[in-house]
């Protein structure tokens, strides 16, 4: 059987892989759109980023059931694989968000720009989130200049986590409904 | 447009130059062979050590019974610039399945605070460097221990590569215990570490010992005695507790109807307190930052209307 330490790093490198790719076409679309909304490298740009960022999102549950898996100890043995964790999942809900997005709510407008932005943020939160894992099995990785997420862990209490859920899903009830009677 | 995109991806690939075998170390573990050097990369990128490997019990090695063994590695010289250095104790040299473990060896300690094969040292400060473990064999026989180093060296044509050498094959024979030897029982593992400020009870149980006497010693080396006493299956005995992270050793000396017997010196680290959060609190934010996030994209975005409620809605207002 492979081990979840090896199976963590193949499944890593294929988010890291997906997401990077989908960031870079993120910010291009954004680049090129300003100059050219017509360039048949915009619709390029923009299906490459949904693509694989899709990629990403489908190997990221492996990724960090892998992880969870291959720590000795557990996520919450440590302040930088708690944020690994957290940063994962931020990362993974901002690129849910915007695969939703773009699913149902069709392209462009004015906030194709905010769109593009979400999209790259989430992978700033997985290359982040890997160079954590370069930190821990290494001791060596391209974000030694922020201390802070090796030792400190911005941790919510448990009930306000799931206060934060439901306020999130309530809100998001609240705007489908207003849609339907005020469009 | 597209000279300058692929200008970009050309330069992007040439940033890199600059690679190394995990400059900061991977941290004391278990870990085969086959990570000696580049864990992430072909083994053809290690280049060859040229520290010269020795291996040796300190005594007899007896079957059940803690043995020291002990590592020396020389050779360190102006031309090493090592700021870490990793010792392999291994089984073989197949590259898996090579940790002593799997070889009929237990890992009591390894003098850093665990029970792993792995350990790194940060810095070296003379041209030889001698650790120990301390193992036991569960079986009688011959049996192989191999020693390996990977480190890094900033010199010479192979500068920045990692650098993997190991030892020869050292036979180590395991033989059977005399019948009434006062012992300690096999199944006795000694504690490794501990946390700052807090003392540690040993609870030593033995074979026919009628009398056992617990040393043990400071980093500095100055060593204590501490009398043992006899508590149902065991002996106690308390060590004190230590006021900033650093090392002990111990060891029990061990009468009864044989000669004495003097066991190996047992390390015991003092840490600081780990960290460690509310499991279920992380769980659940973790599924909040999901939420959060994915709520956050769709509520910022202007929504579009659904067309059949909003054709319905329309007609029924005009």
């Amino acid at each position: 059987m492979i081990e979840s330490a090896t199976f963590h790093v193949i499944t890593t490198e294929l988010v890291v892989g997906s997401f990077a790719l989908a960031g870079l076409c993120f910010v291009l679309h954004s680049l090129v759109s300003i100059r050219n909304k017509e360039s048949q490298f915009v619709n390029m740009m923009d299906s490459t980023a949904h693509i694989a960022l899709l990629f990403g999102i489908l190997a990221l549950p492996f990724a960090i059931s892998s992880g969870i898996s291959s720590s000795p100890s557990g996520a919450h043995t440590s302040p930088l694989l708690a944020n690994k964790m957290l940063l994962s999942t931020a990362g993974g809900g901002l690129a849910l968000g915007v695969l939703f997005t773009r699913w149902r709510m069709g392209y462009g407008g004015s906030s194709q720009h905010l769109h593009n932005a979400f999209g790259s943020i989430s992978t700033g939160c997985m290359l982040l989130t890997a160079s954590l894992g370069g930190t821990y099995t290494r001791a060596d990785s391209l974000t030694e200049f922020l201390p802070f997420v090796k030792e400190t862990t911005l941790l919510l209490p448990a009930w306000m986590s799931i206060f934060v859920m439901l306020i999130v899903l309530a809100a998001l009830i609240v705007r489908q409904t207003s849609t339907i009677k005020h469009g | 447009m597209k000279q300058k995109l692929i200008l970009l991806l050309a330069l992007s690939l040439i940033v890199p130059l600059h690679v190394s075998g995990n400059p900061g170390g991977v941290g004391n573990s278990l870990e085969n062979m086959q990570c000696g050097g580049a864990c992430h990369g072909d083994a053809d990128q290690n280049a060859t050590s040229n520290l010269q490997l020795s291996l040796q019990p300190s005594g007899t090695v007896w079957v059940g019974q803690p043995a020291e063994i002990t590592v020396q590695i020389s050779g360190f010289d102006t031309s090493h610039d090592v700021d870490q250095i990793g010792i392999f104790l291994l089984s073989s040299t197949n590259a898996n399945n090579d940790i002593p473990t799997t070889d009929g060896w237990t890992i009591l300690s390894d003098g850093m605070g665990g029970s792993n094969n792995y350990i790194e040292y940060a810095s070296v400060d003379s041209n030889v460097l001698t650790h120990s473990w301390v193992l036991r064999a569960d079986e009688v026989g011959e049996k192989l221990l191999y020693v390996s180093v990977h480190h890094g060296d900033n010199v010479g044509n192979d500068a920045g590569s990692p650098f993997f050498g190991v030892s020869q094959a050292f036979e180590i024979s395991v033989e059977a215990i005399p019948e009434d030897l006062q012992r300690i029982n096999p199944e006795y593992r000694p504690p490794t570490s501990r946390e700052i400020g807090e003392s540690t009870v040993l609870c030593l149980e033995t074979i026919a010992a009628s009398d056992v006497v617990i040393e043990w010693r400071e980093p500095s080396g100055e060593s204590y005695q501490v009398e043992a006493t006899e508590n149902n299956e065991c002996w106690n005995a308390v060590l004190p507790s230590a006021l900033t992270a650093s090392t002990i050793e111990w060891r029990a000396i061990l009468d009864g109807e044989g000669p004495q017997q003097t066991t190996p010196w047992f390390s015991l680290t003092s840490v600081e307190p780990s960290w460690e959060a509310d499991e279920t609190a992380l769980m659940l934010q973790s599924v909040a930052h999901i939420v959060l996030f994915f709520g956050l994209v769709l509520l910022v975005r202007k929504p579009k209307p659904s067309n059949d409620a909003y054709k319905a809605y329309m007609e029924e207002t005009i």
